[in-house]
């Protein structure tokens, strides 16, 4: 239904209405809610995709500087055997950043069992993420073009080893507007210790308009740029001068001037957003059962348990793409263990386990792990051979994500590596085919979401990548 | 013949307009080896050409690569890019029985679905397991065809000379009334022929303020616009005209249109954001360029090949040139790519010609042939030939004594560091990651580099050999090219320059910037009407091929193409004859509900279209109004000061090092420093483009975050603060004084009764400043009618 067909009100009356009445939207009924985001005045209104959804929501645990398969998801035998060896020649070719062609063979310390009805095998690092291993498939055979960070993270992230595109984020949004009426569509919530290498580029809208920007939570009190008040002016006082700026708006606008009506929605929505936000971030309404099942108030899991429990909120009010990303700052506060790799995952798994099958859980118990697509990985995995005498370098030609929820088949492994983890040999999946997977399990379609770019119906996936089949 | 002689010996193409057919180009998917391949060889074709030696037939292996690519008496079974050359995939498809493989006789068929899978693994580079087959020397070393472009393929309207129709005569007194230039009679025949009316001429405060935007980007003051509006002669609007284009603030608004579209930054984007700390020298020539009105087509040669065309000492063509190395730059750590990086810098250099001149998408071209438009892969490798000994040139430029000086900073941190190398060298692999932090650590406490033009040479020495690229990947190079302009714009069979051409950058500009080129001047007179208008006549304005959007006034664009060139390449007079025109001085209410019916995108503009103040003009325009606005030119650009959480998202939080004199923190938006990799947050929000790639035309998106940024941010509280103390001081505690000032400052207009009341209403009970918050946030404010 348009806003047209409805000749016993003017399009100015309901735009006030729908958009500007911030009372009065608490109180309008579902249908008119549903109206004013198909209006064509808010790019941000919530769209039906061309197919049928498995996933409303996405949350990407991104594991900064590239965790390593063979100690995680990946057990490789044969590589313990060929410890300190040189790699056979049988097993091909590899560039690396850093490790030598002179290099040995590192085999791995960590032990692996195999959990749940699946019997998946995991390692001893993630004990409780391994519980959840029925709801997790394990994409064992990822690879991606490139083994530095700040052009495979591009990748990861916009499908393209150079930044200036558009993140999956970005894309999501622009495919399907959002939920949420009070707060942004997509979030990063980055790691308090540092950025990354790519910087904030990797999680950009590129050359999509600037209304499918990422809001960056920011470490601290104050997560969301300017929803603070300036210091001195009360939230009444600020709520007269934003109802001054309705009315002198208003005085001046022709009824029929969508543009400037959504400009005024906008202001509503950003004093629905300074309500509403802090409340979202004040996890003390949370029970202390959950605050305990994430880790939160106990070391080392309280950030990135409250940044997942922070996830897990965020979803729930509809919003579509969230990031939690764990690393940041220097290579070895992220999951980059040139050095070490014992210490270096011993602690980053430390921080990321319970959190992480906290997540899982909860969005389980909630009824919410069947729209929300949980997707794990970093933007490649570590080297076989050793850097040092115990770290591992980048390493591209095969790694491990995983997926849960959002219509995914749990319970199952796809792919593989050969058999030291050096390159995926079986169904090797690329980044594209997993941003393929993303978008299907949103109901969008990697051909049709398109945005028309110097010449070119540019889309995430750069050139056709394969949905997942094993999994959906 | 020297090189210029043998380019201007090409002919420009008289091209006949044929009916334009679209290009289907169906996605060939990706063709795996492994996957896809494989199983096919294996079963049709290993057990002759397989690990079997007393099977195997001609010594050929298909299951290894070294040999199913290696030359067999002068064939060879694969070649990679190339299925017509491919020995195996010949005799897959031949019809005569005595070579067909596999033998007629033997109980193996290929299907043709089969036999489609390996041509488009050839075709799409053979990559076998991932890596690419070796490629003979012989093929890398062949030249590339010189190719031929059909009469349908020329067809492309852009790409037909501008034609000369006659301006429309027009026999109502009425219209011949409104008709003030060529321009208005294009606008108004094409508005006839819809059975449309232009609307009526703007009032004069809107005039006003809608021209100072336009052309230097900040409002008219209170007097500026009283100027104006009590000036009652008949020249009155164009004398304003030619004050603004006076103004050096015009160079400061119309450069940042073009530091825009050459995707300016100061820095390098990916991991590292090197700084450039000269490059602010290329902003201040651009600014400087439009402020001269230099030619257009001087403007273009300067940047393109300025250092070829310079002495020692004429640092505006040195710094003109560093054009060439705007765009981003990957440095990694480790085991460098070389030949990856390079390739990266010349797809750069190559990709802006033709997105900021020429208007064409001739990036498309580097992977494959164009999908859309006539421009063969072989011919983008041609345009990037002409870069091929372009390397980075930093210009030194200062005095011995200073470099004493400065020698003996560098040298007490070099001492630090020497030992830490020396350790380094000897360091066991455990010991290095620390080493090498504390060397970096160092590095950033070196002073800043001396002053030096960031430009770029030519260097025969370092030549890059440049190879059409399978699928645009720099490891499977494949026949070699030479120099030479856009194929299609050529005869077939034109020639490639000589390699050792002398100055080919200003070459490849002396082509575009030749009057015939059918491109350059639309497009560049397509962009100026962008600018004025908000929508290009050609609304694609980088993309005139078969994929962008048809002229909506093909005719008009054709004239003020041809009025371009014939005035000298003058941006000023376009601007003159466009300012000047009865089009554009017309209202933007839209009042017309046949107009708004018939033609709701005003395409064929029977109204001027509204404008939302771009970042910059938002930023600059707090600052005016507020009285701070520090408007010094030019000079190393500014560091504002951010969120310390903004900092710390930065890689290298040490670069961001907040300017010490406070006074520069309001200076005009251009001098702020464009930092690939730290968007300041108030201008990227408000749709700032992100510095990575050419931006035609800024987006005017409408969102919350907008209004957050003007209600609580920094800047807009900060500025409040001080309108409200300029309201005080100018109108002493006259509150409707003080109502009215804030209208004709932030609005250009006085308050209507409505207004003045609500407003006055508000200041019964709440501060000044909250007014001034308000008024910051107004559609008046942030709309240009």
């Amino acid at each position: 239904m348009t806003l047209d067909s409805r000749p016993t009100r003017n399009r100015r009356e309901f735009l006030t209405d729908a958009f500007c009445g911030f009372g009065s939207l608490a109180f309008a009924s579902l249908l008119a809610q549903q109206q004013a985001r198909a209006s064509v005045t808010n790019p941000l209104a919530a769209k039906t995709p061309p197919k049928a959804a498995r996933a409303k929501s996405v949350i990407f645990l991104f594991m900064a500087g590239g965790p390593s398969h063979m100690e995680t998801f990946d057990p490789k035998p044969l590589l313990n055997k060929l410890h300190g060896q040189k790699r056979p020649a049988s097993f091909g070719e590899a560039k690396y950043q850093f490790v030598q062609p002179n290099a040995k063979l590192l085999g791995t310390k960590r032990t692996f069992a195999r959990y749940g009805q699946s019997g998946i095998e995991v390692s001893d690092l993630f004990p409780l993420t391994a519980a959840c291993v029925d709801d997790l498939a394990v994409l064992r055979s990822c690879h991606g073009d490139m083994v530095v960070h700040s052009a495979a993270q591009y990748q990861l992230f916009t499908g393209r080893v150079v930044p200036g595109f558009p993140s999956m984020g970005s894309w999501a949004v622009y495919g399907l507007g959002t939920e949420s009426d009070a707060l942004p569509a997509y979030v990063v919530l980055p790691d308090p210790k540092g950025a990354l290498e790519a910087g904030l580029p990797m999680y950009g809208n590129g050359f999509l308009p600037a209304v499918y920007q990422p809001t960056m939570f920011r470490p601290g009190a104050r997560p969301v740029l300017n929803l603070e008040l300036p210091p001195g002016v009360s939230a009444a006082g600020r709520r007269k001068t934003i109802d001054l700026v309705r009315s002198l708006n208003q005085a001046q606008m022709a009824p029929e001037d969508g543009e400037l009506a959504a400009r005024i929605g906008a202001y509503d929505l950003a004093f629905k957003m300074q309500t509403e936000a802090p409340r979202l971030f004040d996890l003390s309404n949370e029970p202390k059962e959950t605050l305990a099942l994430y880790g939160i108030g106990q070391q080392p899991t309280d950030d990135y348990g409250r940044r997942c429990l922070l996830a897990r909120r965020l979803v729930e009010k509809g919003v579509r793409f969230a990031c939690v990303v764990s690393g940041g700052g220097p290579g070895t506060l992220q999951w980059d263990a040139h050095d070490d790799i014992e210490e270096n995952h011993l602690r980053m798994s430390g921080h990321t386990d319970r959190p992480v099958a906290a997540l899982l859980q909860d969005l389980k118990r909630r009824g919410l792990l069947d729209t929300t697509l949980v997707v794990w990985g970093g933007e490649f995995g570590r080297s076989p051979e050793s850097q040092g005498s115990k770290g591992r370098d980048h390493h591209n030609l095969g790694f491990t994500m995983w997926m849960a929820g959002g219509g995914i088949k749990g319970g199952r492994v796809v792919g593989a590596t050969d058999e030291i983890g050096l390159r995926a040999v079986d169904k090797p999946y690329h980044f594209r085919d997993v941003h393929t997977t993303i978008l299907n399990q949103l109901g969008l379609d990697q051909d049709l979401l398109t945005y028309l770019h110097q010449g070119r119906k540019e889309r995430l996936t750069e050139v056709q990548g394969k949905v997942i089949q094993e999994i959906i | 013949m020297n090189a210029a002689g043998l380019l201007f010996g090409y002919a420009w193409l008289g091209v006949l307009a044929l009916p334009q057919v679209a290009v289907a180009a169906a996605a060939i998917p990706t063709v795996d080896f492994a996957r896809d391949v494989r199983p096919i060889l294996a079963k049709n074709c290993f057990s002759c050409h397989g690990a079997d030696d007393k099977e195997r037939k001609a010594g050929l292996r298909l299951d290894l690569a070294d040999s199913a690519f290696a030359d067999h008496a002068g064939t060879r079974a694969f070649v990679a890019g190339a299925p017509d050359r491919s020995d195996a995939y010949l005799r897959l498809i031949t019809t005569d029985a005595d070579d067909r493989m596999p033998p007629t006789d033997s109980k193996h068929n290929v299907s043709p679905q089969e036999i489609q899978v390996i041509k488009a693994w050839l075709a799409q580079g053979a990559l076998w397991d991932g890596k690419s087959p070796t490629v003979a020397p012989a093929a890398v070393e062949a030249k590339a065809p010189l190719g031929s472009y059909s009469p349908k393929d020329r067809a492309l309207w852009s790409f037909a000379p501008p034609a000369k129709v006659e301006v429309p005569q027009f026999a109502k007194p009425a219209d011949q009334g409104w008709v003030r230039s060529p321009v208005d009679a294009y606008v108004l025949q094409r508005l006839h022929g819809a059975g449309l009316a232009p609307s009526p001429r703007a009032d004069n405060v809107t005039l006003v303020r809608r021209l100072y935007f336009d052309l230097i980007g900040l409002p008219p003051t209170p007097a500026q616009i009283d100027a104006f509006t009590t000036d009652r002669t008949p020249d009155a609007y164009a004398r304003l005209v030619e004050r603004l284009l006076a103004s050096p603030q015009y160079g400061e608004r119309w450069g940042q249109h073009w530091l825009d579209l050459v995707r300016f930054a100061e820095t390098d984007g990916f991991e590292y954001d090197t700084h450039r700390p000269d490059a602010y020298r290329f902003r201040d020539y651009v600014i400087k360029s439009f402020n001269d009105d230099k030619p257009y087509d001087r403007f273009v040669t300067e940047q393109m090949g300025g250092d070829e065309l310079a002495g020692e000492h004429d640092d505006d063509l040195l710094v003109a040139a560093g054009f060439n190395r705007l765009g981003p730059l990957r440095k990694n750590a480790g085991n460098q790519a070389v030949t990856s990086s390079r390739n990266e810098v010349l797809t750069e250099m190559t990709n802006v010609v033709g997105a900021a001149f020429l208007g064409v998408t001739i990036g498309c071209a580097r992977c494959h042939d164009h999908k859309f438009d006539p421009i063969k892969q072989a011919d983008y490798y041609r345009i990037q030939a002409f870069f091929a000994a372009t390397q980075d040139r930093d210009v030194p430029r200062y005095t011995p004594d200073e470099q004493v000086l400065w020698k003996q900073k560098v040298a007490l941190v070099q001492d630090e560091i020497r030992p830490l190398r020396a350790a380094l060298r000897r360091a066991s692999d455990d010991e290095r990651p620390k080493l090498e932090q504390k060397i970096m650590d160092a590095e950033d406490r070196l002073p800043a580099p001396l002053p030096a033009l960031y430009s770029v040479s030519h260097d025969v020495e370092k030549k890059s050999p440049v190879h059409v690229l399978v699928r645009g990947q720099y490891q499977q190079p494949g026949p070699r090219v030479g120099m030479r302009p856009l194929g299609v714009l050529l005869p077939d069979g034109a020639a490639e320059l000589p390699d050792d051409t002398r100055q080919p950058r200003t070459t490849l500009a002396k082509w575009i910037v030749d009057p015939k080129n059918p491109l350059t001047a639309r497009v560049m007179a397509n962009r100026i009407w962008l600018y004025h208008f908000g929508r290009g006549l050609v609304a694609t304005p980088n993309d005139f091929g078969n994929n962008g959007m048809r002229p909506s006034h093909p005719e008009l664009l054709d004239w003020l193409a041809g009025a371009f060139v014939e005035r000298g390449w003058s941006i000023k007079e376009m601007h003159r004859i466009i300012l000047n025109s009865a089009t554009y001085q017309q209202s933007s209410l839209a009042a017309d509900a046949v107009g708004r019916a018939k033609d709701p995108e005003n395409v064929l503009l029977w109204h001027m279209n509204r404008h939302r103040l771009d970042a910059e003009q938002l930023r600059d325009t707090l600052l005016s109004v507020a009285g701070t606005l520090n408007l010094k030119a030019g000079g190393p650009s500014v560091m504002v000061p951010i969120d310390k959480e903004l900092i710390d998202a930065l890689y290298k939080p040490l670069q961001w090092q907040i300017t010490r004199d406070a006074s520069e923190h309001q200076r005009r938006s251009i001098y702020l420093i464009a930092k690939r990799n730290l968007p300041l947050p108030f201008m990227q929000v408000f749709d700032a483009p992100d510095m990575q790639a050419s931006c035609p035309r800024r987006e005017a998106t409408t969102h919350a975050p907008q209004a957050l940024e003007l209600l609580n941010g920094a800047l807009s509280n900060t500025q409040a603060e001080a309108l409200a103390r300029r309201l005080r001081t100018q109108t002493g505690s006259n509150v409707r004084a003080q109502v009215a000032l804030a209208y004709r400052l932030v609005t250009g207009r006085p308050p209507t009764a409505k207004e003045r009341a609500l407003a006055l209403r508000f200041l019964q009970r709440q501060p000044l400043r909250e007014f001034a918050v308000a008024m910051f946030n107004l559609n008046a404010f942030v709309y240009v009618n």
